[in-house]
């Protein structure tokens, strides 16, 4: 029961945004501190270029590309979820500790474990990935009410606390510690998008395989989630179950994008909200918007913030931040 | 056959029972009608009933089956709720709105087949407010969105529809349109309808059965013209009613009423003024 002219709108929403996200690629392929020029960029893509090229654009920045992309597709699903579960349009994964419990398992592992350079870059996805579930599972437990179930207010309340104290926890666990490993939280913290090597990709892809489709298959329990709960028990959704499944995937979402990605805010709030603006409030058509606008917010801030300053750029998290904080305000203002 | 009935119910929120050992059948195929004062669990009730919140102890059967341990997808084919001020999502459309009623009846991602979209589009012209099928929720009259709200409980096809309260915040006009549609549906699909009513007019003239409650206990169920008399008002509401008939429908109405307590607080009021009074001389 939508409006065909709507149909058609999200169709085209969803080709332009598809297109925002291949001219970004392509501009990103040629921009940054080692020289590859465009006119070299289609000769190196169909392996007919110099060695250097090809290590430029395949194991530095295409990596660095499709990661930002994937990423920023989670994050956003992720807070579409979120937004929908909790009737919140404030709410992102942050909000449920996400961010705060991946940093806090980084740093005590960086702090507190021997470092050997080999197997560890591919250990801190894991550690991150692991203080992001155990976070999201220890809010859910102080949420979670015996009578009521799982309510919506008390599950961002107690989110929002728990981000709180653990970035208290952050920062006393970090002020006595080596300037050097400092460097590297404070970087990770700040969302520099460390995990750039193929690896990586590979660890997130399949998250976002599955719970994409998952989660179109869900929309129409997302829907009546969104009503008030008498409405969606009367139509007969099991709300206590459907609400921790769909948490489970929202964190599973975030935790893979952020363990990858370091702290970024902000794409789960913005992606879902943009897309609901553009094609309106029925998850299945808002949510493939959401999910590109994501990946491309993600890679469009990334993009500019590598090459922003030479030659560490800004981390992407930042970036995101400087687009999103703005953005935050006018909704504010709006409401 | 009685398809619906509650055995022994009892309904608390933590410590405080709101609803104690209640036994009540609502008859087939008619219009019922809970009436009672604030807090007397009316509401309370009408929410068990449906499973939006749980009970203490004692059941629910509906087609002699406890509704706690029926699949609530099933139950949802049988019975739809229209629940107090229900919010919608904003900028979600009438058409979709109605076609979320069309749950039960989907799997998967939720595709509307043919046979959705006649049962929505039925629901909407029944509801008269297929005119409004593109416009958002959130932009109607109270009485419009009352209607559309309806529109989406039809859209579940079930035989049995709970409204608590379903012309709160409606004006007289929007009132009766509402309590006609229902009317209308009871008497030319035979659709069970049963609905908590402020007002005791409209219960006495919609109603085939009224229930009344007071302090989570029957005071009297039956007809209108069982209920709706002084000995059971003074009883629910604490009334001293007056009552008449209505002269176009023939059924009992309350002309004019005095409070019970009130009465005697306001010639308490009297005296203590007249002493603060004398005093200040």
């Amino acid at each position: 029961m939508i409006h065909p002219a709507l149909i058609k709108k999200q169709r085209m929403i969803l080709g332009i945004s598809i297109l925002l996200i291949l001219v970004t690629i392509f501009i990103g392929m040629g921009l940054g501190y080692s020289s590859l020029s465009y006119d070299r960029l289609v000769p190196t893509l169909l392996g007919q270029g110099t060695f250097k090229e090809e290590f430029v654009l395949f194991s530095v920045r295409l990596p660095r590309i499709l990661i930002t992309l994937l990423a920023g597709m989670a994050l956003a699903l992720s807070g579409a979820i979120l937004q929908g579960i909790t009737r919140n349009d404030l709410a992102d994964p942050g909000i449920i500790g996400i961010n705060a419990g991946a940093g806090v398992a980084i740093a005590v592992f960086f702090l507190f474990f021997p470092i050997e350079a080999g197997p560890f870059v591919y250990l801190l996805p894991l550690v991150a990935f692991g203080g992001a579930i155990l976070t999201a599972f220890l809010i859910y437990l102080f949420a979670y009410n015996k009578n009521s179930g799982l309510q919506p207010v008390s599950l961002v309340l107690t989110g929002v606390g728990f981000s709180f104290a653990l970035s208290g926890a952050m920062i006393i666990l970090i002020s006595s510690a080596e300037r050097t490993k400092v460097d590297f939280i404070a970087k990770w913290l700040a969302g520099n998008i460390w995990g750039t090597d193929w690896p990586f990709i590979w660890a997130l892809l399949p998250w976002l395989v599955l719970l994409i489709p998952f989660t179109l298959y869900k929309a129409n329990r997302l829907n009546l989630l969104g009503l008030s709960e008498p409405v969606a028990i009367g139509v007969g959704v099991s709300i206590e179950k459907e609400r921790i499944i769909l948490l489970l995937t929202a964190v599973a979402l975030a935790a893979s994008a952020v363990s990858v990605t370091g702290g970024i805010s902000f794409i789960g709030l913005m992606a879902p909200h943009m897309a609901k603006a553009l094609v309106g409030p029925r998850n299945q058509l808002f949510i493939p918007v959401a999910i590109l606008l994501g990946g491309w917010l993600l890679l469009f801030a990334d993009t500019i913030g590598r090459n922003i300053i030479e030659p560490s750029g800004v981390p992407a998290g930042i970036m995101v931040s400087l687009i999103g904080a703005p953005y935050f305000v006018y909704l504010l203002l709006k409401k | 056959m009685v398809r619906l009935f509650t055995d022994d119910l009892s309904i608390g929120y933590g410590e405080r029972l709101i609803v104690n050992n209640l036994s009540v059948t609502i008859p087939d195929q008619k219009i019922t009608t809970i009436i009672g004062s604030n807090g007397c669990g009316k509401s309370t009730l009408l929410k068990a009933i449906t499973r939006i919140i749980s009970h203490k102890s004692g059941s629910v059967l509906l087609d002699g089956k406890d509704i706690s341990k029926e699949n609530t997808k099933i139950l949802a084919k049988k019975m739809a709720i229209l629940p107090q001020s229900p919010e919608s999502a904003p900028g979600l459309t009438v058409g979709e709105l109605v076609s979320y009623g069309r749950f039960p009846y989907q799997n998967g991602f939720g595709k509307l087949s043919k046979k959705d979209y006649e049962v929505i589009d039925w629901a909407l012209e029944v509801t008269g407010t297929s005119d409004y099928k593109f416009r958002p929720v959130d932009a109607l009259s109270g009485g419009q969105r009352q209607r559309v709200w309806i529109a989406m409980a039809l859209a579940q096809e079930t035989d049995i529809i709970f409204l608590d309260e379903p012309t709160t915040y409606l004006d007289m006009a929007h009132q009766l349109e509402v309590l006609e549609l229902l009317q209308k549906l009871n008497y030319e699909q035979q659709r069970t309808i049963i609905m908590v009513l402020h007002d005791l007019n409209q219960a006495a003239r919609f109603a085939d059965y009224i229930i009344a409650l007071k302090d989570g206990e029957m005071v009297k169920a039956g007809s209108c013209e069982e209920v709706i008399v002084p000995q059971v008002l003074r009883q629910v509401f604490q009334i001293d009613a007056v009552i008449g008939k209505d002269p176009r429908t023939n059924k009992p109405m309350c002309i004019t009423y005095n409070l019970l307590k009130g009465e005697k607080q306001h010639e308490k009021n009297i005296s203590t003024l007249y002493a603060h009074a004398s005093s200040d001389y």
